[in-house]
């Protein structure tokens, strides 16, 4: 369906299908503006500054100026502002080099040096070392941070049909008693698939109450399968496999304090030893 | 300050159905980009009184490039916010949105001697590092399912803006929504796909059921209209 080459949208001189293509028709400059949204791949950027690098200069100079202007457009038009976490700057600073060190080589930022910081006191040794222990627990586990991508797109926590058979209760123990309890958090989302997803939270029950509505059952063959994701990046623990008939009825996940999230899989029937990617859903647990 | 209004509003043509067919005087606040997060108890930031602060930018990044850390940590505080808030807009993930600033600000403190103000603004110059590297680690991080729900987040926030009571910051934004309005709907869909969805033409495409041509013109032709409406010279 990609290659479908009907559409002329253009009023000033229609695309072809690939970069390659608008490329060998002379279309290099009209490209000015995917490339400066980085709305190519990696492959495609580099065919096109391949290109442009022989190019005439007329066709370069004009390539370049779209290409200025529509960064300068983009920069004024998409203005989200967020404020970054506290300590993030210190985080940052940590890591430069401590004189002009590895300056304009364009190649990563050597770990932490001296860190003082001119203008802001010294940065304490203890502060130093959290923030390289802090550093050093966000690279390691990235399997975890591999589903918190996933999880991230997910935005508004799409929880895909779960419920989860060994956990499943009718309105008696576990259940009531994280229902009830004072800390309660509640989300409610869309299934991606179909239907809603609700998820109360416990942190002192240590517990999560997973409710679906309207969520459409498994494929033929298959399960919903969910597991925790470990806050230590270790594997995915699977909380049990889920089927058409589980879907109507509350599930309740417990050991959540060590997980960072709770991801859905579908599987084949009988559930996997690990998870297949992608998930159908997912949600974070401390967020 | 005084409100100076931007001699070119009622120059340009609101296409019917879309921007919501309000005449182009009323002051409608809402911007398509803006998280639905921290609101206007803002500090100064980049958006505040964009020449002045795009010189004073340009100043900063010359101290940078000699290693001045305090120039550093200024140029941080005025452009974090723009920096973090784009990098949640295309990852939301927080951890991966703050390893992101945290590297565009590297980036910013070894590359500082390679800006030239000549080739650009010092904001755009930014914008265009934190994209790139929000956009390489949403790809690399992220499957076509989680495309999908990508899109469901690009397209949900449509949302309230954070306008200080600043003016200048006001009347920009103000032009933007203008300007927007100038594009076709799906013009701006796709542009929005792709820059805080972080897909390319090809997935826009797919995500959109159109033909891979008329994607490209769209972005293409929407970028142009958005630039020559906002007088990005």
């Amino acid at each position: 369906m990609t290659e479908m080459n009907n559409g002329r949208g253009g009023r000033s001189g229609a695309f072809g299908d690939t970069v390659s293509a608008d490329l060998a028709s002379g279309r290099a400059v009209d490209l000015a503006e995917l490339y400066a949204l980085d709305a190519v791949t990696d492959e495609e950027r580099r065919t096109i500054e391949q290109y442009i690098s022989t190019a005439p200069a007329a066709e370069r100079d004009s390539f370049y100026e779209r290409v200025r202007q529509s960064r300068e457009t983009l920069t004024r038009t998409f203005t989200a502002e967020e404020e970054p976490p506290a300590g993030l700057f210190d985080r940052i600073t940590a890591q430069l080099p401590a004189q002009d060190a590895g300056r304009d080589t364009g190649a990563p930022a050597p770990s932490a040096g001296s860190a003082t910081f001119e203008g802001a006191g010294e940065v304490s040794d203890d502060e130093l070392a959290r923030a390289r222990q802090r550093r050093e627990e966000r690279r390691r586990p990235a399997g975890a941070r591999r589903w918190l991508a996933g999880i991230a797109a997910a935005a508004a926590i799409a929880l895909g049909g779960v419920g989860v058979g060994s956990y499943i209760a009718d309105q008696n123990d576990p259940l009531n008693q994280v229902v009830r309890a004072g800390d309660l958090r509640e989300a409610s989302v869309d299934v991606a698939g179909g239907g809603t997803a609700t998820v109360q939270i416990s942190s002192s029950e240590d517990a999560a109450v997973v409710r679906m509505k309207d969520v459409p059952a498994p494929p033929e063959g298959k399960v919903y399968q969910m597991w925790l994701i470990p806050k230590d990046g270790s594997a995915p623990v699977s909380q049990g496999l889920m089927d058409a008939e589980a879907l109507s009825k509350p599930a309740v996940v417990e050991g959540i304090s060590s997980a960072a999230a709770l991801g859905i899989t579908v599987e084949p029937v009988g559930g996997s030893e690990s998870p297949t990617l992608p998930t159908v859903a997912a949600a974070p647990l401390d967020a | 300050m005084t409100l100076l209004r931007e001699g070119s509003r009622s120059g340009h043509r609101i296409p019917g159905g879309t921007a919501k067919d309000s005449s182009p005087g009323d002051l409608c606040l809402v911007v398509m980009d803006t998280p639905n997060a921290p609101h206007s108890e803002a500090p100064a930031t980049v958006t505040e009184t964009p020449a002045d602060v795009n010189q004073r930018l340009v100043a900063l990044l010359q101290q940078i490039a000699e290693g001045d850390r305090t120039a550093f940590a200024e140029f941080y505080q005025l452009t974090s916010r723009r920096v973090y808030g784009m990098a949640r807009r295309v990852l939301i993930d927080t951890e991966l949105s703050e390893d992101t600033t945290q590297e565009v600000f590297l980036q910013v403190w070894q590359n500082a001697a390679k800006f030239d103000p000549a080739a650009g603004s010092p904001l755009a110059w930014l914008m265009t590092i934190s994209h790139r590297r929000a956009v390489d680690k949403v790809r690399s991080a992220q499957s076509a399912t989680d495309r999908e729900a990508r899109y469901g987040a690009s397209t949900q926030d449509i949302d309230h803006d954070s306008v200080s009571d600043e003016v200048g910051s006001r009347l920009e934004a103000e032009a933007v929504v203008r300007c927007l309005g100038t594009l076709t709907e799906t013009q701006q869909e796709s542009v929005r796909l792709a820059y805080y969805g972080g897909l390319t033409y090809r997935e826009v495409a797919e995500r959109l059921n159109a033909a891979v041509p008329t994607i490209k013109s769209r972005i293409r032709d929407g970028l142009i209209r958005l630039k020559t409406c906002l007088g990005v010279s």
